[in-house]
């Protein structure tokens, strides 16, 4: 048996089911449900059994090819992945317009665009547009100090 | 039926929703039209969109926006051989040859044809077929339900997972176990929170669809190093020629329109079968009945082998919706979102709908025409503008796309764990997609997982315990029949594979 991608994965998958079903018995009950033919550990527990077994399937019966995936661009992915965690982290205290701009000028221009003509045009309508459209037409409140700060929005 | 069809015709046909019904093509032949982004996606990023709308004009929309994204898929697929979506992969096979033989305006043009006789046709059998088997599944009980839901997560995971069975019914029971995080519905015990308060109503629906399609779609572009927009910023510069067909080529393709319509429509019932097994098989079908002269042509260039699957794809969209309306049970990856939208909206889909919500049920089905003309009228005039769509580079594409999934999530909830979840959550999913594992199961399992559970929980106390009423019904015997069906049919693949 080689080991490749889709046998580790399975693995893996092994392993989360089992701590799933794990967790399944953990789940406390109420005394009077304990016994009774459906409580609220019987569909986790059935479902980490169904998990078991095509995970113990996919391991044994996985193909003995071996996946390329050092062509692919794992960096990129991994920096826009950061960028949007950072973007969550930001949108609350500096407020949905800026953090928004910021978000989409930085991706942009990580991605590769330098003209900063098409930046500004790609970010600024299209977050004034949205954030027009959902403040004054749906009457979605969206917190914005910036914008509060300087009476754009109330 | 009849007052219910009247209040269907009243409510798609008032202003609004017929506004919506242009709104949703326009909006998803854009999204469909950009490689990639498929309708999965298309609905995902428009569910945030539609949460001020009432249940039937944002049903209306979201069934609009699934035909305009098939569409707009047809268009990359024949002007670049970049199909958006799986359904439009046939479409190449003949309308990307007549597109670089400088028809590329006659096939758009066909492919606009097919699919609005297809999608028409299937409407037609959708309004007779539906109401009959609301009639029939309104003698459902739990125990049926629940057999149901199995057959539709094992047909799902078997026919939509392109031979990966086992991985698909991983993500199947992947989906099913994080639909149980959170306060249990009947008793309130919370499950699987680890002590998050974030966790307690459970996972957000819209922030896994989100996840797994449009922000790891938008990841996987960049991961893959698809650099398609100078192909495409070519191809929609260059002329498309004219739109006009000749009265020969509207009869030669009217018996494959018409034969592709009624095979697309049954297969698109089937659970798991859908768009793309429809399109492939109405290629395959129109081929192997040709003449000898007319199938070597298949491949290079034939308008019928263009037809076939641009009418039993749109087809198949329409049957798609039968399991939907009717027994509340998705028949694809893309009827599931919409099952979740309309969840959310507080609308259970199935026989009660039919009773309960007649305008509702037949609103929607009765939009799907108006959906057709909509894309018709609309989007064939503007073919060339759409077909420009495709010069946009995936530098601009990707963080936009980024954009409109956090926010959509964002809006919903205004909490930031949101974000943070949603990213880690895309990041899996990109990975489970490089090695092969299928998302659609993990959606359905995620949507069904509640249902399942209510229904289980009916079976089995009424049984008291006992699993028994899997074979004990003559409608959950049926069922229960199939599955094992389904089983063996993958065991005997994997067995002649192997060999």
């Amino acid at each position: 048996m080689r080991i490749n991608l889709s046998r580790i994965s399975a693995l893996i998958f092994l392993l989360l089911f089992s701590i799933y079903s794990y967790l399944a018995g953990e789940i406390r009950v109420f005394s009077f449900d304990v016994d009774a033919p459906f409580n609220a550990k019987t569909f986790p527990k059935l479902i980490s059994y169904i998990g078991i077994l095509f995970s113990f399937l996919a391991l044994v019966f996985s193909k003995n090819e071996d996946e390329p995936v050092s062509q692919f661009e794992w960096l990129k992915v991994f920096v826009l992945f950061v960028l949007v965690f950072t973007y969550g982290l930001i949108i609350k205290t500096v407020g949905f317009f800026l953090s928004t701009n910021l978000f989409l000028i930085i991706a942009y221009y990580y991605l590769g665009v330098r003209s900063i003509k098409l930046i500004l045009f790609c970010s600024v309508p299209v977050v004034a547009g949205l954030q027009f459209m959902l403040h004054d037409l749906l009457d979605v409140y969206i917190r914005d100090p910036l914008l509060q700060s300087i009476g754009i929005i109330s | 039926m009849i007052e219910g069809i009247t209040l269907g015709i009243g409510a798609a046909f008032s202003g609004y929703n017929i506004l919506m019904v242009m709104v949703g093509c326009f909006a998803g032949t854009i999204i469909g039209t950009l490689p990639g982004l498929g309708p999965m996606s298309a609905i995902a990023l428009m569910i945030p969109i539609t949460y001020g709308f009432d249940p039937a004009s944002a049903m209306i929309m979201m069934a609009g926006v699934y035909y305009g994204a098939i569409f707009g898929g047809s268009t990359s697929s024949i002007l670049i051989n970049a199909p958006g979506v799986a359904g439009t992969v046939s479409s190449s096979f003949d309308g990307y040859p007549l597109a670089r033989s400088g028809q590329a305006g006659k096939a758009l043009a066909i492919a606009a044809y097919s699919s609005f006789a297809g999608g028409t046709i299937a409407a037609i059998f959708l309004l007779i077929a539906a109401p009959q088997l609301a009639k029939v599944s309104l003698s459902f009980q739990s125990a049926d339900y629940f057999a149901l839901m199995c057959v539709g997560l094992l047909a799902i995971a078997a026919f939509a997972s392109k031979g990966q069975f086992l991985k698909a019914m991983i993500m199947t029971a992947l989906g099913l176990a994080l639909a149980t995080v959170g306060q249990d519905s009947l008793s309130d015990i919370t499950r699987f929170t680890f002590g998050n308060i974030n966790l307690m109503d459970g996972i957000s629906f819209v922030l896994l669809v989100m996840a797994t399609f449009a922000m790891s779609e938008a990841f996987m572009i960049i991961f893959k190093k698809k650099n398609i927009s100078f192909k495409a910023s070519d191809a929609s510069t260059k002329k498309l020629g004219s739109i006009k067909l000749t009265k020969q080529e509207v009869k030669e393709i009217a018996p494959v329109v018409g034969r592709s319509s009624i095979l697309g429509f049954f297969v698109g019932v089937l659970p798991g079968a859908g768009a793309t097994i429809a399109s492939f098989l109405a290629w395959g079908f129109e081929r192997t009945i040709a003449p000898v002269k007319e199938r070597l042509n298949f491949g290079k260039g034939s308008i019928k082998g263009l037809a076939a699957p641009e009418t039993a794809n749109n087809a198949a969209c329409t049957g798609s919706f039968v399991p939907l309306l009717t027994l509340g049970i998705p028949g694809s990856g893309t009827t599931a979102v919409m099952l979740g939208a309309l969840l959310s909206f507080g609308v259970q889909p199935g026989p009660r709908l039919y009773v309960e919500q007649p305008e509702i049920f037949w609103a929607v089905i009765i939009s799907m025409y108006i959906g057709n003309i909509v894309l018709l009228i609309l989007n064939l005039p503007l073919i060339p503008y759409i077909a420009r769509i495709l010069a946009i580079p995936q530098k601009i594409l990707v963080p936009l796309v980024l954009f409109f999934s956090v926010t959509g999530v964002y809006l919903i909830s205004f909490n930031s764990f949101d974000i943070y979840f949603m990213a880690i959550v895309a990041l899996i999913s990109l990975v489970l997609r490089v090695i092969d594992y299928p998302m659609p199961p993990l959606i359905l399992g995620f949507i069904l997982g509640g249902m399942m559970e209510k229904n289980l929980r009916r079976a089995l106390i009424i049984n008291d315990g006992s699993y028994s009423f899997l074979w004990e019904r003559p409608i959950s015997l049926t069922l229960f029949i199939i599955m094992i069906l389904i089983i063996l049919i993958q065991v005997y693949q994997g067995l002649v594979k192997k060999n």
